[in-house]
């Protein structure tokens, strides 16, 4: 065995380290046991403020450095001359041990920078529920709450030297190097929480095409198995049948012994129904064992050269640094490689089962995934509350209800069933507070419920009540909205977070009616219309010399006018709604 | 016209094992759970045949789901089970909803037929997972696709599917001309351009002509009164059909495969509307007197009836 190709285990300052051999600049990672997910909804953001904390003091360094913060591991990561590196994970630790606190209200408002940039896509959320893993499908709420006691009690929790483990890959050791951070206990890997029914599961959302999930023993075959399930999907939705122009996978390891496979093609709006089918029947295939042995090779040969590459070691460093803080054996390369020359077609057939068992699809809006054997993921609650219903002032058939564990909102479907949702107070991830009086809960399981006190005619006692019931850490106060959201017509009127779609939890929209569909039309026609007649004057009618320029301009701003009272309607009819 | 009578021609006789004696020994062997004689069967067939025939034939017989699962208990890879026992669910299915139009159909008879049509795209998707060759999977697949409505693309593909392997399928291209037409979500002028495609795709004496018969009698039906007159008068339909019965139904070499009866029953209908009386006897002649379900049960209450007025005109007259 090659002994550069390795990783040594040492120690510096108490702290586990992993070396490798390599030339050229230093690269180092410390890596601390801690992310989203050993947060709250309500306190959602405080690693991530953290880490941009503790490297607010490296300043305009010119050597390379970077902070992550992923969901159960906190990376801060160096590449420079062994001096820099020496200066960066020093200052750091220093940072860690007594941070900026006069920074707080600055870094907090880059994070709100930062987060409008953030998509991470609702999976985690429709997976895990409003905590552990799911956190990181959610916008950092907990952030603008938080104050120095709060970040200086999370830092001295979790940035410690027995949560942490240091990677070096270089000529040697940096000289010199003295990490300092206070004593602390290694932390156990975050609880794998679920919202999901058991067994494949899909939910309809978006237009872009088809999203799996996946989670599988985290083994060399499955990850020859997502390869293998790229090539699948790209041959039948790309090659043969033109549906797709992306077809892709993905897999990361969650470093507990599972790891998530995740697949995606894209779908023009047209294509939609045969992506879905074609994504449908490739993984049947794989699941009844039909994987090429050709495939099978193409994508080991692919692996194999990733670990004969002579940087192999290297790029293994965080990955290993990651492990051996969640308690799992550092792997060597040549260990890694016979193993993956063992894998047969029959392991990845294994892995296709078990990924089969833990699917979650999400398919274009207007599809299901029912006809191919998976289950709706909940939207509803099977149960609501008891206590004080307080019925729309619409008059649209939902109501709330004001109970002393919990909270629900009821609505009459279509089909004449009634429908729910409901949140209980102890298992309230998150309440958003606005100062109107506006409060939005989020349980646990994702669902969420809008508690507008004037739409429903809530007393203000019942509000204070309510107040009074959700747990003190769940509450985020927010600043005043410019626009009070409008009640949905439907069980779980979720709506679009304040940051943007696609954080929302399980929102249930709002189904456009045939009547809206019809002024969408109408309103939508007349207004192009007249937008057609107003560019057509504004274009020739300038020309005209029987018409002053005064005359023109008025006219023209005139049809302008028209045009856009036309289309209002329909503009606010589709932003309002969803055809379902 | 008094001789007419002198050979007055016997009923149409609507029964499949008239025109295909098989259809009777596949009964007696599903009826007598004979499994490995029905296997060898369908193995030995030409690769090129029609097997969504036979499977068709397994899955009307009463009680036969409780053999296939039987079966499919012991051995669940069994691709020709799963496909009989997938397109049995779509029949009991399809008792549930009757075929009454939707409007009369209650809400508890969907859920029905999605229920079953759901179980047996289930086991279709396996048996197409298992063997993507397999005609009858995938044609029953159509199916199942336009009664859960899949999608137009959707069809479209798992057509695509089949005729990789199967390139003139003539059942799989009836259920994705229906899939096509207007009241399955398609449109008519993507029913006629398939129609067509079939037709000049396949080679003469093949049953796909007579899917451009059954578009054009799907498009007169779909119209009404003096609308469905001005239909068939029309110079283009009448070529269409004369081209496509040539290449088919009319041909010298006119091959009686599995659908053959209801092709040439297409074309007698058609000629008959147009007044065409020559080409229809000639339809009716090589009928004898078999009949199909289709497109007589659209041209009159009672299908016989319907069968019975137009060829004693043809004949009579042609």
């Amino acid at each position: 065995m090659n002994p550069q190709a390795a990783i040594h285990p040492t120690e510096v300052d108490g702290i586990p380290t992993l070396f490798a051999y390599a030339t050229g600049p230093v690269r180092a990672g410390l890596v601390f046991r801690v992310g989203v997910a050993d947060e709250t909804l309500g306190r959602a953001g405080i690693t991530h403020l953290v880490e941009h904390l503790a490297l607010h003091r490296q300043g305009l360094a010119d050597y390379h450095f970077n902070g992550a913060t992923k969901a159960a591991f906190t990376h801060f990561h160096v590449e420079g001359a062994e001096h820099e590196v020496v200066a960066y994970l020093q200052g750091v630790c220093a940072s860690l041990t007594d941070l900026p606190m006069e920074r707080l209200e600055t870094e907090k408002e880059i994070l709100r920078t930062e987060e409008s940039r953030r998509d991470v896509g609702p999976l985690p959320l429709w997976r895990y529920g409003a905590q552990g893993y799911g956190l990181v499908s959610y916008p950092e709420w907990g952030v603008r709450n938080l104050g120095p006691d709060d970040v200086r009690a999370w830092a001295a929790t979790w940035f410690t030297r027995g949560n942490a483990v240091l990677w070096v890959a270089g000529e040697r050791l940096p000289a010199g190097l003295s990490l300092r951070l206070p004593a602390g206990a290694r932390h156990p890997m975050p609880a794998v929480t679920s919202a999901l029914p058991g067994g494949p599961a899909y939910f309809s959302d978006g237009t872009g095409g088809v999203l799996l999930d996946a989670v599988v023993t985290d083994t060399t075959a499955a990850r020859l198995y997502t390869g293998v399930l790229e090539r699948e999907l790209s041959r039948a939705l790309r090659q043969e049948g033109g549906y797709s122009y992306t077809a892709a996978t993905d897999y990361a390891s969650r470093r507990d012994g599972f790891a998530l496979v995740t697949a995606f093609a894209d779908a023009l709006p047209a294509k939609q129904d045969a992506v879905l089918g074609g994504f449908v029947d490739v993984l049947a295939g794989l699941q009844v064992g039909r994987i090429g042995q050709a495939d099978l090779e193409a994508v080991r040969t692919r692996a194999d050269g990733g670990l004969t590459a002579p940087d192999a070691a290297v790029r293994r460093l965080p990955g290993a640094a990651e492990d051996l803080l969640a308690g799992r054996p550092v792997r060597g390369l040549d260990e890694l490689r016979s193993e993956l020359w063992a894998v047969t077609p029959g392991h990845l057939h294994a892995v296709a089962l078990e990924a089969a068992g833990t699917a979650l699809m999400q398919v274009p809006s207007g599809h299901t995934a029912d006809w191919a054997g998976y289950t709706a993921a909940p939207t509803g609650s099977s149960y609501t509350v008891a206590g004080r219903r307080f019925p729309s002032v619409r008059g649209d058939g939902t109501a709330l209800v004001v109970g002393d564990d919990g909270i629900s909102v009821t609505a009459r479907e279509k089909n004449g069933t009634e429908s729910a949702a409901t949140v209980l107070y102890r298992a309230c991830a998150a309440m958003l507070s606005w100062p109107d009086g506006g409060r939005r809960l989020v349980g646990t399981d994702g669902l969420v419920i809008e508690v507008e006190p004037g739409l429903y005619g809530v007393d203000a006692h019942t509000m204070a009540a309510l107040d009074a019931a959700v747990p003190h850490h769940a509450v985020v106060w927010l600043p005043p909205r410019q626009q009070r959201p409008a009640p949905r017509a439907a069980a779980a009127p979720g709506g679009e977070a304040e940051t943007g779609a696609g954080t929302s939890a399980r929102p249930a929209p709002a189904r456009r009616t045939g009547r809206q569909t019809a002024a969408v039309v109408v309103f939508g026609i007349l207004g192009g219309f007249f937008a057609f007649l107003a560019l057509l004057f504004t274009v020739f009618g300038a020309g005209d010399p029987e018409t002053s320029t005064g005359e023109w301009a008025a006219i023209a701003g005139f049809l302008w006018g028209v045009a856009a009272l036309l289309a209002w309607p329909a503009v606010r009819i589709l932003r309002r709604t969803r055809r379902v | 016209m008094s001789h007419a009578s002198a050979s007055s021609p016997p009923p149409p006789d609507f029964e499949i094992a008239s025109a295909f004696p098989e259809v009777t020994w596949l009964r007696q062997a599903a009826t007598a759970r004979d499994w490995v004689s029905i296997r060898q069967y369908l193995d030995g067939l030409p690769r090129e045949t029609n097997r969504g025939f036979a499977v068709g034939v397994l899955a009307e017989v009463d009680g036969v789901e409780g053999w296939m699962r039987e079966i499919l208990a012991a051995a669940p890879d069994d691709v020709l089970a799963l496909t009989v026992l997938g397109s049995r669910e779509v029949r009991i299915g399809w008792e549930i909803r009757t075929a009454a139009p939707a409007k009369q159909v209650s809400r508890e008879q969907f859920a029905g037929l999605h229920a079953h049509l759901r179980q047996a795209e289930q086991l279709l998707i396996r048996a197409t997972a298992l063997d993507p060759s397999s005609d009858a999977a995938w044609a029953e697949r159509l199916t199942t696709a336009m009664g859960l409505q899949l999608g137009q693309n959707e069809a479209r593909r798992r057509y695509d599917r089949l005729a990789a392997h199967h390139p003139h399928h003539f059942s799989a291209q009836g259920r994705l001309l229906q899939q096509l037409c207007p009241k399955w979500g398609g449109s008519w002028e993507a029913a006629h351009a398939f129609a067509r495609e079939c037709l000049l795709g396949a080679p003469e004496g093949a049953l796909s002509g007579g899917l451009v018969a059954e578009v054009h009698m799907e498009h007169w039906l779909a119209l009404r009164g003096r609308e469905r007159e001005e239909y068939l008068r029309q110079g283009h339909v009448r070529a269409e059909l004369v081209e496509a019965a040539e290449r088919s139904a009319l041909h010298p070499g006119f091959r009686r495969d599995y659908g053959w009866v209801v092709v040439q029953g297409y074309f007698a209908a058609l000629f008959s509307l147009t007044g065409d009386l020559a080409r229809a006897a000639a339809c009716f002649r090589a009928l004898g007197n078999l009949a199909s379900q289709y497109p007589w049960a659209d041209l009159g209450g009672d299908a016989a009836a319907a069968y019975v007025k137009h060829r004693d005109a043809a004949l009579a007259r042609g």
